[in-house]
């Protein structure tokens, strides 16, 4: 039978169900409305090697033009602004409407903003997309200090790559830790202090009571009355997932759309994955939301699968990594649900990664080292996790001692 | 072809099976690998970053980047997962009394 599907949202999850359906199903109509002028592309490198002039938008794209062409998927550059479940139509603000059979939502996150003086409000710059990142690099290209507000990945990401490119910069963090506390203290502390030894000015547990503007500059007042002067300033304070849309529907929201481990959320033939959703993980027995570039790949995939009518369960054990200065940090499973914590390295030249173990079995583990030296044992990690293996904590604790020894074939 | 372009990497014991050495020639380097049927070889560098693919996984005919989980497949060097999206070069091996060359263009 020949179906109409779309694809609300044309970001990573959103392309990556698009050629999982059309592997699965070659006769469905499959459209994409997504209200970026711009096909899908990788957000990783826009705090990074964008920024750094290392990458340019035309290397971000997943797939080219060419290819979704050929896989017969239609790409439409337009924003919904309306939803009606009951009769399955979406509305756009030029008054098209769009019927559906099927339906992903794949919105992604919007960035949290900061609540201030209205007259301010254009002065603050934020970093989700890729018209964002182009503005904030010609803008920075004629500042010299440069405040971010939050020790988030992204914050801490753009103050990396604004420091390679020779700027002054602060970062103020209202937590009395960088990255929040799913990250171990330690690990936090390493990474604070490659941004120190950068140059960076890293403040903690401060907040911020007054931003005022000097004719081209701020004055940024904290609230142990220190004064900051900056002459830009770019906030990462987390996000929310994109739901706007749906608050007034019976749509089951609860921190983002909630779906079950088919993707399935609460209404019939509507799918949500990626950023959005609040998804059942049955291997934690729990739901989570996860803003991660191989979580968006991976749960396209799976929603695309179950939309094509492969019944298919979510079971992707938790990946992400953030690249800052010369280190790479990666974050698997889950770290807040522990007995017992195990260090192995105390080097971040050779790598310092902490497992989380509960009832002697990993859940989750985060590392961080200079490039290139926690990613083989955090994948192996990932599996260990994954057949929830009996873990010896000898070869754990011991970075002489191999990770692959405790993996069975 | 020539014999000067096969250069000596090691002896075949030198590398454990489903396991990499890294191999710098001149000022390329490259990773040698033991799979289950034969040496193989392919840049050592990963095409997304540059990334020493050293430190990367070997699974079965694959490596895994350790720093973004980009796949390539070792024999062919097609790029399997992203964000590798452009494959990897490989290069001819051989195996010389109990010696392993490889063959560099
Ligand atoms: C700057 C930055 C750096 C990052 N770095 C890393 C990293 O280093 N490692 C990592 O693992 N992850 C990283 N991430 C996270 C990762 O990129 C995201 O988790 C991923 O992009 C989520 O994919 P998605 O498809 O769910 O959402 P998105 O890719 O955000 O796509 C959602 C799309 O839907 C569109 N949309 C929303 N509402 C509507 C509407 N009403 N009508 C039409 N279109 C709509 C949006 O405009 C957007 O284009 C980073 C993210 C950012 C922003
Ligand atoms: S550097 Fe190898 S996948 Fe990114």
């Amino acid at each position: 039978m020949k179906n109409n599907i779309i694809i609300l949202g044309g970001g990573q999850a959103g392309i990556y169900a698009a050629r999982e359906i059309r592997q699965n199903d070659s006769k469905s109509n499959i459209k994409i409305l997504g209200e970026e002028n711009s096909l899908p592309y990788e957000r990783p490198p826009l705090s990074k090697d964008f920024l750094l002039d290392k990458k340019k938008a035309e290397d971000l794209y997943f797939h080219s033009n060419d290819v979704i062409k050929n896989e017969n998927i239609e790409f439409e550059n337009i924003s919904i602004n309306k939803v009606d479940f009951e009769n399955k139509k979406l509305f756009a603000k030029n008054d098209n409407v769009y019927s559906y059979d099927s339906l992903l939502i794949s919105t992604g996150s919007e960035n949290k903003k900061l609540t201030l003086d209205n007259n301010l409000k254009n002065d603050i710059y934020y970093l989700r997309n890729l018209e964002e990142a182009k503005k904030i690099k010609e803008i920075v290209s004629n500042k010299n200090k440069i405040t971010i507000i939050g020790g988030g990945f992204i914050g801490l990401e753009i103050a990396s790559s604004l420091s390679q490119l020779q700027k002054k910069v602060i970062v103020i963090e209202i937590g009395n830790q960088l990255m929040g506390r799913i990250i171990p203290k330690q690990i936090a502390d390493l990474v604070q202090n490659t941004h120190i030894e950068h140059g960076n000015e890293i403040i903690l547990n401060k907040q911020i009571e007054k931003i005022t503007k000097k004719n081209d500059d701020y004055e940024i007042l904290l609230n142990d009355n220190s004064l900051i002067e900056t002459d830009f300033i770019i906030a990462g304070i987390g996000s929310t997932p994109t739901v706007k849309l749906f608050e007034n529907t019976n749509l089951k929201l609860d921190n983002g759309i909630v779906t079950n481990q088919f993707c399935e959320t609460s209404i019939k033939d509507v799918y949500a994955a990626g950023d959005v959703s609040n998804f059942y993980h049955p291997f934690y027995e729990r739901n989570m939301r996860l803003e991660s570039y191989q979580h968006a790949q991976n749960h396209g995939i799976c929603a695309g699968k179950n939309i094509a009518g492969v019944k298919t369960e979510y079971t992707s054990i938790p990946w992400m990594w953030s690249d800052q200065f010369n280190l790479n940090l990666q974050l698997t499973g889950i770290c807040d649900e522990y007995d017992e914590i195990i260090e192995r390295g105390n080097d971040i030249n050779n790598g310092v990664i902490y497992f989380f173990l509960k009832n002697n079995k990993i859940r989750g583990a985060c590392g961080v080292g200079i490039i290139g030296k926690v990613g083989r044992d955090i994948r192996i990690t990932s599996k260990l996790t994954e057949k929830e293996t009996i873990v010896d904590k000898q070869i754990l604790s011991d970075q002489n001692l191999k990770l692959n020894k405790l993996v069975q074939k | 072809m020539s014999e000067e372009n096969w250069i000596e990497v090691g002896s075949t014991d030198s590398i454990e099976e489903e396991d990499l050495i890294r191999f710098d020639h001149q000022d390329k380097t490259f990773c040698v690998y033991k799979l289950t049927d034969g040496f193989y070889a392919t840049d050592g560098i990963c095409t997304h970053e540059a990334v020493h693919l050293e430190d990367g996984l070997v699974m079965d005919d694959e490596i895994e980047c350790p720093m973004h989980q980009g796949i390539f497949n070792i024999k062919s060097g097609e790029a399997l997962s992203p964000p590798a999206c452009e494959d990897l070069k490989t290069y001819p091996v051989k195996v010389d009394n109990d010696k392993i060359f490889i063959k560099i263009d």
